[in-house]
């Protein structure tokens, strides 16, 4: 955004001011990332964003409830359920309703294989960011049945627009069980298949070992968010912090790592994606019968004049959202609490020191999204 | 009701003289402060209450006034702390939250450049998210009337 | 005999010897080719995508024809502020060091009535100190194409290679003066037929060829070595700003370059074109044993490139100085004391 930065900063004769971006291969998405270099080694580093601002909160303010749903997928196509059940469970209690059973069922099994996807994309993503080509395509392999899998629920491989106030769009189809247990079964064995592959390398261990610590007290105060706090040792879960849907009654552990560096945030990803599949199978057992959604027109939604703010575990972290509603059909104001947002925001402290070449891994370790950074 | 939420406010209402508050739910509680108090209500909450996470910093127009809301909370517990101060559209300042939580920065500069809150003592209030020559617009404000496409 | 004698008369004749060179080019040039579609068609298999697969049949045979012919078509974009000269000459001066390495390179011999001939398009005794000399000129050659191109991505990935040769040109260096001691000789034909006499070099100086092996690619800068094109890091390194042919010549010599690398172990380890002892009474001819053996080294770069991440810039100098360096230390010393015994 700035032009000038360059007259801005003071330059050493030993330093170079580096442009990483608007467009650049490491970036998920665009933004400028200004980093001042001493041969290779990053003395500062700031960050502009807000070459993709949607506004996404302002057209919210215009829309009714039911509208703001498929909105609120375009956040990040990565999370789309996420964002959908922070929209939905914030404007239920504003509504004083719950989701049927069978819809929380539903939802939680959404959300979790929504996670697994994300992971496995985000960790794909950052092995290219190292070199490592190969495994970002075995990554991409075993995305594709969960795709499938929320696509055969929803319709949708991305932006599924699923999550509905008081329960679920549709219900799930024949055969669903059955398929799921036979896809996670499989993503298990390559997950863990990939797990050991990334334990035991010895150039990939060399490479992210020790890179990019961000020890446990400087997490928790730049409140960096999801596996990126809980890889420096915080056991940081909205899941189990203020639990939503069915999680209070599940089993499953935060996941954590000691360390703090490059290589925990991934381990906690991938370990994540294990829970998450362990999640899945003790739901997907006692699913009940009943309603999936509650039986209320989903036009002429009008919650009382009031404020909420609800928060899910995004597969980036802790995702909120501000809703007001002034009593109307459409909402008076919402504000987005993204993940990405905060862990983008401890970038460049982080990146402080590092090597050049670090860059890479540290920035893409985070798995930050610059669609939902802006908004 | 849930204790530790209850508990909070009154701490707040004994040493900061909240008068508005209640408790929502188990998870939520909410209070009303005065604008010039909330530096000290945040390193009180921090210091003393283990509110170490800043959930979120928002903003919204309510007409004559402009509201900072802040969402407070902790990694240890759930309960999130809504505090809501209002600032007069005429003169919109507030304390920056930036001494106490670290990440309040970015928050800020968006409640500022979107709603046009200005926040006393951020060290880089500068745009983030919008381009430069569309400061002074602040489009989340509900009198904005749509970008007037300068091009 | 007299074919022979006509044969080398009509090589005297400048006219033909032009054709045989351009020949000689041309197969170079469709060994790079070759080299491309394999590793394309290989390094798929390693990532389960079945590599390309529309241009020309179900195998992409033609695929690198249509590349070439995207190529030539796109526009050369030079940047305003480069170095206009330097900006150019970068790819040509990389590929005429890649030529220049394939025309010491000896590929094999031909038996014909009693006699042998060998296969190469010049001879010279000190070929080895040759070939280590012209491919250093590649790195001239990365340098002017990093600062001509007036760009930062492009300087640092011509900072890094820099760094990064003159940690791995004295390994390399050594690890071949190992096999000149063991060989006696600095001549290529001369160490292919010691090898023949005694064994494989591979066998006589295993941590010789690991030295040479790991310092070589980090010479052609393949993964996991390629830090000078980092993507993610430096977008492309030092051909950022190239296009069109000029980044076409750049593709090609790295890759010619990859095939001489892989000529040179088969030559220095691995008994260049002599065949497998124990398959003595079986016929093959000897440029086709080169030919393969090759193939084999050209197959394990490409496996490497797919099972492996990128090493830091720095840990690659460190392996260069701190482990590789000694080691071909020790390799040297060890090749002395063997060929003082075996003489």
């Amino acid at each position: 955004m700035n032009g000038e930065i360059e007259t801005q900063i003071n330059l050493k004769p030993s330093e170079m001011l580096l442009h990483l971006g608007p467009q650049h291969p490491l970036q998920p998405g665009p933004f400028l990332l200004d980093l001042v270099l001493e041969g290779e080694t990053v003395k500062d580093a700031t960050l502009e964003m807000g070459f993709i601002h949607k506004g996404i909160e302002k057209i919210l303010e215009n829309r009714t409830y039911l509208q703001c749903i498929p909105i609120t997928d375009r956040m990040c196509y990565l999370a789309s359920i996420s964002n959908n059940e922070v929209f939905c469970s914030g404007v239920e209690s504003l509504m004083g309703i719950e989701p049927t059973e069978r819809a929380k069922y539903i939802r939680t099994i959404m959300l979790e294989l929504t996670r697994i996807q994300s992971h496995l994309l985000g960790i794909g993503e950052y092995a290219t960011d190292i070199g490592f080509l190969s495994m970002f395509l075995w990554m991409i392999r075993e995305r594709e049945p969960i795709i499938s899998l929320l696509e055969m629920v929803t319709g949708a491989r991305l932006n599924h627009s699923f999550v509905r106030f008081g329960g679920v769009a549709y219900d799930l189809p024949a055969g669903f069980k059955e398929k799921t247990l036979r896809t996670l079964n499989e993503i298990r064995k390559k997950v863990e298949k990939h797990d050991e592959i990334m334990s035991r390398d010895s150039v990939y261990l060399k490479r992210t070992k020790g890179v990019g610590v961000l020890s446990r007290k400087a997490a928790m105060e730049l409140g960096v968010a999801g596996p990126a706090m809980r890889g420096s040792g915080v056991d940081y879960d909205i899941r189990k912090v203020d639990p939503y849907l069915l999680y209070p009654d599940l089993d499953f552990k935060v996941i954590t790592a000691p360390n703090g560096d490059v290589f925990d945030r991934v381990k906690v990803r991938l370990s994540e994606i294990l829970e998450s599949i362990y999640i899945i199978e003790q739901c997907i057992d006692m699913i009940p019968g009943g309603p999936f959604k509650q039986g209320y027109n989903p036009y002429l939604i009008k919650p009382k004049p009031g404020e909420v703010y609800s928060r899910v575990e995004d597969p980036r972290g802790e995702m909120g959202m501000y809703i007001v509603s002034d009593g109307t059909f459409k909402p008076y104001r919402v504000k987005v609490r993204g993940p990405a947002f905060a862990t983008m925001q401890a970038l460049p402290p982080l990146l402080k020191g590092a090597y050049m070449a670090d860059n890479a891994a540290i920035a893409s370790s985070m798995d930050s999204c610059t669609s939902e950074v802006d908004r | 009701m849930n204790t530790t939420g209850e508990l909070t406010l009154n701490m707040l209402k004994e040493k900061f003289q909240v008068t508005e508050m209640r408790v929502e739910s188990p998870n939520r509680v909410w209070a009303r402060i005065a604008p010039d108090k909330i530096l000290a209500i945040a390193k009180f909450l921090s210091n003393e209450l283990e509110f170490d996470h800043l959930s979120s910093i928002a903003g919204a127009d309510y007409g004559e006034a402009l509201e900072a809301v802040y969402q407070i909370t902790a990694y240890s517990h759930g309960i999130v702390l809504t505090l809501k101060a209002k600032v007069p559209k005429s003169n919109p300042v507030i304390d920056s939250l930036t001494p106490v939580y670290w990440n309040a920065a970015w928050y800020e500069r968006e409640a500022y450049e979107l709603l046009g809150i200005s926040f006393r003592g951020n060290p880089n209030l500068a745009p983030l998210v919008l381009p430069a020559e569309m400061m002074g617009e602040y489009p989340l404000r509900k009198d904005y009337k749509g970008y007037p496409n300068p091009t | 005999m007299d074919y022979i004698q006509l044969a080398f008369d009509l090589l005297g004749n400048p006219w033909i010897r032009g054709v045989v060179g351009l020949i000689v080019v041309g197969v170079i040039f469709f060994s790079a080719i070759v080299m491309v579609w394999l590793e394309r068609k290989f390094l798929g298999d390693i990532q389960t995508r079945p590599g390309p697969n529309r241009v020309g049949g179900r195998f992409g045979l033609l695929q690198l024809v249509a590349d070439a012919i995207k190529l030539f078509t796109k526009e050369d974009i030079v940047p305003e502020n480069a170095d206009k000269p330097v900006h150019a000459g970068g790819p040509i001066v990389a590929l005429t060091s890649a030529f220049l390495m394939a025309v010491a390179v000896p590929y094999g011999v031909v038996s014909f009535e009693g006699s042998e001939y060998l296969l190469a398009v010049t001879t010279m005794d000190i070929s080895a100190l040759y070939v280590e000399a012209v491919a250093a000129v590649s790195i001239i050659a990365l340098f002017m194409a990093g600062w001509g191109s007036n760009n930062k991505y492009s300087l640092l990935g011509a900072f890094r290679n820099i760094a990064r040769m003159l940690g791995y040109e004295v390994p390399l260096g050594l690890a071949v003066l190992s096999v000149a001691v063991m060989a006696q000789s600095l001549d290529f034909v001369q160490i292919v037929s010691r090898q023949e006499q005694l064994a494989w070099f591979i066998f006589m100086q295993p941590l010789g060829f690991i030295v040479f092996g790991v310092a070589l690619l980090a010479d052609l800068g393949r993964i996991p070595f390629d830090q000078i094109e980092a993507e993610e890091e430096l977008i492309a390194g030092v051909f950022t700003e190239y296009s069109s042919m000029r980044w076409g010549f750049a593709f090609f010599a790295e890759y010619l370059h990859a095939i001489v690398g892989a000529c040179l172990v088969v030559i220095l380890f691995l008994g260049g074109w002599s065949g497998l002892p124990f398959l003595g009474t079986l016929f093959i001819p000897p440029v086709l044993w080169f030919v393969g053996k090759v193939f084999v080294v050209i197959m394990v770069m490409i496996w490497i490139r797919g099972a492996l991440p990128r090493v830091r810039i720095d840990q690659v100098t460190d392996l260069g100085w701190k482990v590789l360096f000694p080691y071909s230390l020790i390799n040297l010393v060890w090749a002395a004391a063997v060929a003082m015994v075996v003489s």
